[in-house]
């Protein structure tokens, strides 16, 4: 069976969260930190819990400009996770972005079953990213502490934690709350 | 309409930050906020969650472009309702301290390098808002040595083993302790700008990151693996300087059981977390190098914890009082103990790793705070 490819292309279209350019900018992110260790096409596994799913990501690999242009490695991871992340949501969650969230410190993302609009939050989750480069280990560790820290309080929204391992081809997530 | 304005406006901000163009982001910034705060006075109060992520948004772009006196307002007018969900209320409260924090520097005239730290602790012994002075004292040294030593990184010197960091460096370079909004138990660390650059020439951008590289580091140590820790710190020396001066701030579970550190204003926000198993990660990674660079023996390992009574570096030995004894234990071979590492630790208790040669006399192995 053909396995289904990750849908990175795009995004704006799909995402009322995200503008073209960001959408773009984040698959150009997602490119090199993909390329930093693989040569396309790869099969990604997409673990929520028990359950898992092989995807296809497939990418263009970056030229020299665009490598230079993400030279900081730690934005290009981060940025580059924002659209695994979102986009493996999207293939085995069917959520969609719908709002920026803006912190003190940045910007995750809200996230809805139906591509709402993004005035009307009333049943939206906040997609928690985070990525990274080193091993499994280092995915389940960002995973588990990313859960332990939104369920510490009443105080928090629900929400879909997501952790990209670029390296290891692996993106691990985890509805914290319950409400999936 | 408003909304989507925003969301406009924010996604071109963040791209404009990318490229450097920090006037424009901030100008872009500004208009996202605007409209995120007419977005706000339109919406249905009946849509609690929605007006609580928006009025939180709002507060974060005024935040974002400097303008904390509507931060002020935005946060107090919706703080003073019944509307808002309860996520929303501690966003807001967290958002406001930093934002008052923030007048009341402009006001002061100090200048601060980027960023600041956040440090939370929780569990055992700690309540809501309140801890025990001793132990916050010595968390924030623990935090200020970190400061220090990454700065000395910064500042290419050769790694410290005895003593404080030079006088330049604590003069220029002072740590300020920052009332943090309320949590489990929180404290903020910003270190102020050097008065006098031309002291550190050559220094000034990477100084502008001190705090950034900070969190980057203890991020690392807190990974299973660290080679991640490698590429940030290449200097060994330092490199085992930071995993010992990190172990110190996890927990083992007796006072306290989880420490959270993260910038309050860095875009890379997400908390580094240290729970006890942290600890236990670090411990193996220190007795792995150790085992690589000794000399194998037959000697007897052991540790024991006590209170740490006495110490003298130069003389090479340390004095413990074992729990579990009526006299002080005399410790020898400390060579490789750090000042800024052990200095916190008199009078505290520790955990000493030992080996023990045939005549009962104690080697020096390893130390860490047992809290």
């Amino acid at each position: 069976m053909t396995k289904p490819l990750l849908p990175l292309s795009n995004m704006a279209d799909r995402h009322v969260g995200l503008t073209k350019a960001l959408a773009e900018s984040y698959l150009e992110a997602a490119r090199v930190s993909l390329d930093r260790h693989h040569k396309p096409p790869q099969e990604f596994t997409l673990r929520d819990g028990s359950i898992e799913q092989a995807a296809l990501v497939v990418w263009e690999p970056p030229d020299d400009r665009c490598r230079g242009a993400w030279a900081n490695r730690d934005d290009a991871t981060r940025d580059g996770a924002y659209a695994c992340a979102i986009a493996a949501a999207e293939l085995s969650l069917g959520l969609y972005a719908v709002k920026r969230a803006e912190t003190l410190t940045g910007a995750d993302y809200y996230a809805a079953f139906i591509n709402q609009v993004s005035h009307d939050l009333e049943d939206c989750l906040r997609l928690e990213v985070s990525g990274t480069n080193l091993n499994e280990y280092e995915v389940q560790r960002r995973l588990r502490n990313k859960v332990k820290q939104a369920q510490k309080g009443k105080s928090n929204l629900p929400a879909l934690a997501v952790v990209v391992g670029f390296r290891v081809k692996l993106v691990s997530m985890q509805t914290i709350d319950g409400i999936l | 309409m408003h909304h989507s304005r925003s969301e406009k406006y924010a996604s071109q901000a963040e791209a404009a930050s990318r490229n450097g163009d920090k006037d424009r982001a901030a100008e872009l910034y500004r208009l996202a906020a605007e409209e995120e705060a007419s977005a706000l006075s339109a919406l249905d109060p009946s849509k609690t969650r929605t007006l609580g992520i928006t009025a939180v948004s709002a507060a974060s772009l005024w935040f974002k472009v400097g303008m904390f006196r509507q931060v002020e307002r935005v946060a107090c007018q919706w703080l003073a309702t019944d509307y808002l969900p309860d996520f929303a209320i501690s966003q807001l409260q967290t958002i406001l301290q930093t934002a008052w924090n923030e007048i009341l520097f402009r006001e002061s005239g100090i200048e601060f390098v980027k960023g600041e730290v956040l440090v939370s602790v929780a569990g055992g012994k700690i309540v809501t808002g309140a801890a025990p002075l001793e132990f916050v004292h010595r968390k924030v040294k623990e935090v200020r040595n970190i400061f220090y030593r990454t700065i000395e990184m910064l500042l290419n010197q050769p790694f410290r083993r005895r003593g404080l960091p030079n006088a330049d460096i604590q003069e220029q370079f002072r740590p300020w302790l920052l009332q943090a909004p309320p949590g489990s138990y929180q404290f903020a660390v910003r270190v102020q700008k050097p008065a006098q650059m031309s002291l550190f020439p050559d220094a000034s951008p990477e100084i502008e990151e001190v705090t950034q590289k900070l969190l980057q580091i203890v991020d690392a140590a807190a990974q299973e693996t660290h080679e991640e820790l490698e590429n940030i710190v290449p200097d060994p020396e330092y490199r085992n300087g930071f995993l010992r001066l990190t172990r110190n701030l996890a927990p083992t579970g007796k006072t306290f059981n989880r420490l959270e550190i993260k910038s309050a204003t860095d875009l890379e926000a997400r908390p580094i977390v240290f729970l006890p198993e942290s600890r236990q990660g670090i411990n193996k990674t220190l007795r792995e190098e150790r085992k690589a660079t000794e000399e194998p023996t037959e000697l007897k390992e052991e540790q024991l914890t006590g209170i740490l009574r006495a110490l003298h570096l130069d003389k090479d030995w340390i004095e413990l009082h074992p729990d579990d004894g009526e006299q002080s234990v005399r410790i020898i071979q400390t060579g490789d103990v750090i000042d800024d590492i052990v200095g916190p630790m008199v009078n505290q208790r520790v955990i000493v790793d030992v080996a023990v040669r045939p005549d009962g006399t104690y080697l020096y192995r390893d130390i860490q705070s047992e809290e």
